[in-house]
């Protein structure tokens, strides 16, 4: 009886978990193998360190590791400090609250790619944001804004890509805590930036990691911004992957992937940690 | 209390102005781009396009790549909505419906393909095909990678549908001698069926929207919505095209968008929406 | 100088009055009570006092100082939520020291004061646990520590046991009483439960529809009702319209009512011609006596141990009575009678 129960549940499970595992399983052990020489599509296969010894040695790979990194943390923050102040003025339903949240949100209807192109519109040499800057007389004349060195336009639309995400989980944690709990709070004493450091963020920091580390990974690993609105003298980790990848050097490419999911994986847990340990005191 | 009032709406006027430059303004410009006129090109001293035609709509309809691309994406769009439900079902079930050790865990795991980055799944599945000799089946190749890398979505939803089935409703069908058939119209569908609704939009919509594998898959030849307006952003870049593809790939999302908070809503407020 | 005056405060929501000019002193020691159903402006009341609302209009004085404007958080008052209102991240220790970061104390006095507080709680055992790990009395106990922890000049509280089981709520009344005594703490405490409000109290605010409707010692408040709505909600008296007929002895009155004639004692008189009247159910006397012998027909009758409820049918109305010893059944004929001090004039209907 026991036994078909447990035979039934992995049963269920299979076309759903078991693919999933299976997949991804797949997928995870090519980019590892090749990372270290095997299934190699031409010549010959067999275990080796090399791949690994030439591209860690390579300058372009550290630098493309340090801006992935860059990107990916900084998307991540931006986008949460800015959400914060927002779910909490969206806490209590107000006349126009839901119009606003509508607004706030409409990004994430938008596609990456269609915001990448009316980001270059706005930003373009002869784009608004330039006429504007020059009618102004901020500008004496237009300039070239677009793909700067700084990544700054790549951070601008990553957080405006994001920050409705974050906004959404956000929004659901802090209307989560009750009025009572709050206060309770304001009544033993807690000023506005004590009751959100001691009583809000701790309380929302399960919605806060999740949201960290979603927007994290994605920005880590991004390519379309990169190689749309991104600085042309840099390259993103995804990037990089392709470029080997498009060139046929699988295991070049290999070496870059599994060092992406590694960042993911170490910059998800630093992350995570890292906010539970500011805001709650403690791990568990 | 007045005067948090009126910094209510002093807050609430500097953000709807915030955004409708945050918004309108970028959309305007797609919309206006598109009207141009090959005729005479849109030079900065023109606030508005010279010449205002749809001809970069008929143009792009007929020569690009349009059609293919519009075909393959709503090809693969509704068939993977459907085989995703398909496969998500039976694991949906078990984590819905029974409680066994280990659940949590494979709750988590289900949420794999999430969390490792598109590209890498992306090129080491190419790698995985090309290795097994498959890689000629670009269509079949996208639509499983596609169905795995949308069944979270899927499993999270139905399983929140199933938790929702009662027990006592079957418990009351059963006692009242319902068959296997009744039962389940009288107790389950009426839990899963916004379940099932979502399941389906959330993996039409993010199938149609899905660029890592349609563009590292699909290489050379296949092409998907996205993708031809990732190329068009490229080399040859061309602001009325691209400007064409952005409306094609946005209009039906919103709209499909806006149907799916709807039903969300019904379903569960803590999804309202499946993007991440 | 009272310990906290509300002066004709006026709280509006929109269009809705929560309440309606009300004004009221708590001397410094005293314990009241804001009783009253729910909806009656009780608890908006007491969140005027904590600072959570701003008055419409009038204005509230704590310590003789007016605190209109104040915020919550520089109010020396400190509440206890219906809800307990826990941090459910912090444990028990954390919870009781949270007033005491917020005003940054040092920490050996934090500790001293956590020490007083867990002994006069009686948490000694769960400090390093979580609000979730706790029974409701102990989360309740959490919250009471809590508020007192910051040695607050005022404390209030918000329906403080009802999420308790009865038994476990008689004796943290006792506690709380207790406490507050032994602090020499000035409280509000807010209920809608007339037992309780009777036990605890020194004294009793009765509050209807955001209008004070009697104010009292308990026992003031339940033998000498003066509404309609105070008798009605207190033990739930009998009410009777009444004719006056005329004084008929020293401070005794002849009325008409649907129960038939009765005399009324009262050192005051009648305040109008007609009049409602007010006597209670645990007042009726077995057997006939010199005044207000009623012949009835028990209609309903529930044994509840010490007394036996009768609802019975006199005259042209139907009352409530109860009685220490009844073996009447359904459909017996009884008499009892009602002594002319047990009745009393309530204020004529506006």
């Amino acid at each position: 009886m026991r036994l078909g129960r447990t035979a039934t549940i992995l049963l269920l499970l299979t076309p759903g978990i078991g693919l999933i595992v299976f997949f991804i399983g797949a997928v995870i052990y090519i980019a590892i193998a090749q990372s270290f020489g095997y299934y190699n599509l031409l010549g010959e296969s067999g275990y080796s360190l090399e791949f690994w010894e030439t591209l860690t040695g390579r300058k372009a790979y550290a630098r493309s590791v340090r801006y992935s990194l860059y990107v990916g943390f900084w998307s991540a923050i931006l986008s949460v400090a800015l959400a914060y102040p927002l779910a909490l003025w969206l806490r209590k339903p107000f006349t126009g609250s839901l119009t606003v949240s509508a607004i706030l949100k409409a990004p994430l209807l938008v596609h990456g790619i269609v915001a990448a192109f009316l980001f270059l519109n706005v930003i373009s040499f002869h784009g608004i944001l330039n006429q504007f800057m020059v009618w102004t007389g901020i500008f004496d004349e237009p300039r070239r804004l677009q793909n700067d060195d700084n990544a700054i336009g790549l951070l601008f639309l990553q957080v405006w890509k994001n920050m409705p995400f974050a906004l959404l989980l956000l929004t659901g944690a802090v209307q989560a805590i009750s009025d009572d709990v709050l206060h309770a709070a304001q009544d033993l004493g807690a000023g506005a930036w004590a009751r959100f450091r001691k009583v809000i963020a701790p309380l929302s920091v399960s919605a806060m990691q999740a949201a960290l580390i979603i927007i994290f990974i994605g920005a880590l690993a991004d390519f379309t911004f990169q190689t749309t609105i991104g600085p042309t003298n840099r390259q993103s980790l995804a990037q990089y992957m392709t470029f080997f990848k498009e060139r046929g050097r699988w295991n070049d490419a290999a070496v870059v992937g599994v060092t992406l999911m590694a960042l993911s994986l170490v910059g998800a847990i630093v992350l995570a940690a890292a906010a539970r340990l500011i805001f709650r005191g403690r791990l568990r | 209390m007045i005067a948090l009032h009126q910094l209510n709406r002093g807050l609430m006027i500097a953000l709807i102005l915030i955004c409708a430059l945050w918004l309108a303004i970028p959309f305007t410009y797609a919309v206006l781009w598109s009207l141009v006129d090959p005729a005479e090109p849109w030079t900065p001293d023109n606030l508005l396009p010279p010449v205002m035609s749809f001809y970069r709509w008929e143009f792009a309809w007929q020569n690009s790549l349009l059609q293919p691309a519009l075909l393959n994406s709503y090809t693969l769009a509704p068939t993977a909505a459907v085989m995703t439900l398909i496969l998500a079902t039976p694991t949906a079930f078990a984590l819905g419906r029974y409680d066994f050790p280990g659940k949590e865990t494979a709750k988590l795991v289900a949420l794999l393909p999430l969390v490792v980055p598109g590209f890498v799944t992306a090129i080491f599945f190419t790698s995985l095909l090309y290795q097994l000799g498959l890689a000629q089946y670009r269509f079949f190749a996208i639509l499983l990678a596609h169905c795995i890398l949308f069944l979270p979505f899927a499993i999270r939803i139905l399983t929140v549908s199933f938790e929702q089935v009662r027990q006592d409703h079957i418990d009351a069908a059963r006692d009242l001698g319902a068959h296997p058939f009744a039962r389940f119209q009288v107790a389950y569908w009426p839990a899963l069926k916004p379940g099932v609704m979502a399941t389906l939009l959330i993996v039409f919509i993010q199938s149609i929207e899905e660029f890592a594998i349609a563009y590292i898959v699909g290489q050379p030849g296949f092409v998907t919505v996205p993708t031809l307006l990732y190329s068009s952003l490229g080399q040859d870049f061309n602001r009325p095209n691209a400007a064409v593809l952005s409306l094609i790939l946005l209009v039906p999302n919103v709209i499909l968008m806006l149907i799916l908070e709807r039903f969300l809503k019904s379903a569960n407020p803590a999804l309202a929406s499946g993007k991440g | 100088m009272p310990a906290i005056s509300i002066i004709d405060v006026v709280m509006r929501f929109d269009r809705f009055t929560a309440v309606d000019h009300v004004s009221l002193d708590v001397e410094e020691g005293e314990f009241v009570t804001l009783l009253g159903p729910s909806g009656c402006g009780k608890t908006t009341l007491l969140k005027l006092v904590s600072g959570f609302l701003q008055p419409t209009e009038g204005r509230i004085e704590i310590e003789g100082r007016n605190v209109t404007g104040v915020p919550p958080e520089a109010r020396n008052t400190a509440m206890c939520f219906q809800s307990y209102a826990l941090f459910p991240h912090l444990t028990v220790a954390e919870n009781i020291a949270f007033g005491l970061r917020q005003k940054r104390l040092p920490a050996a006095e934090r500790r001293d004061r956590l020490a007083d507080v867990t002994g006069q709680v009686d948490l000694g055992d769960h400090l390093p646990k979580l609000p979730n790990q706790l029974s409701g009395g102990q989360q309740q106990r959490v919250a009471l520590g809590r508020a007192l922890a910051v040695r607050p000049y005022v404390i209030l509280f918000d329906e403080p046991l009802s999420n308790l089981d009865a038994k476990l709520r008689e004796q943290v009344r006792y506690e709380i009483r207790k406490i507050t005594r032994d602090f020499g703490l000035t409280a509000i405490y807010v209920t809608h439960d007339q037992s309780e409000a009777l036990a605890m109290s020194d004294r009793i605010f009765v509050m209807n529809g955001g209008r004070l409707e009697q104010s009292g010692a308990p026992e003031e408040i339940y033998r000498h009702p003066r509404t309609r709505f105070v008798a009605d909600f207190i033990g739930s008296a009998n009410v009777l319209d009444a004719e006056v007929v005329g004084e008929i002895g020293p401070n005794l009155w002849q009325v008409t009512t649907a129960l038939g004639p009765l005399a009324v004692s009262s050192e005051t008189g009648p305040a109008a011609r007609r009049i409602p009247v007010a006597w209670r159910p645990e007042t009726a006397r077995d057997g006939a006596a010199a005044h207000n012998t009623v012949e009835a027909v028990v209609r309903h009758r529930s044994f509840q141990g010490h007394f036996t409820d009768l609802i019975v049918d006199a005259g042209t109305t139907t009352q409530r009575l109860q009685l220490p010893r009844s073996a009447a059944r359904e459909g017996a004929q009884i008499t009892f009678s009602i002594a002319p001090e047990d009745i009393a004039f309530l204020e004529p209907d506006a």
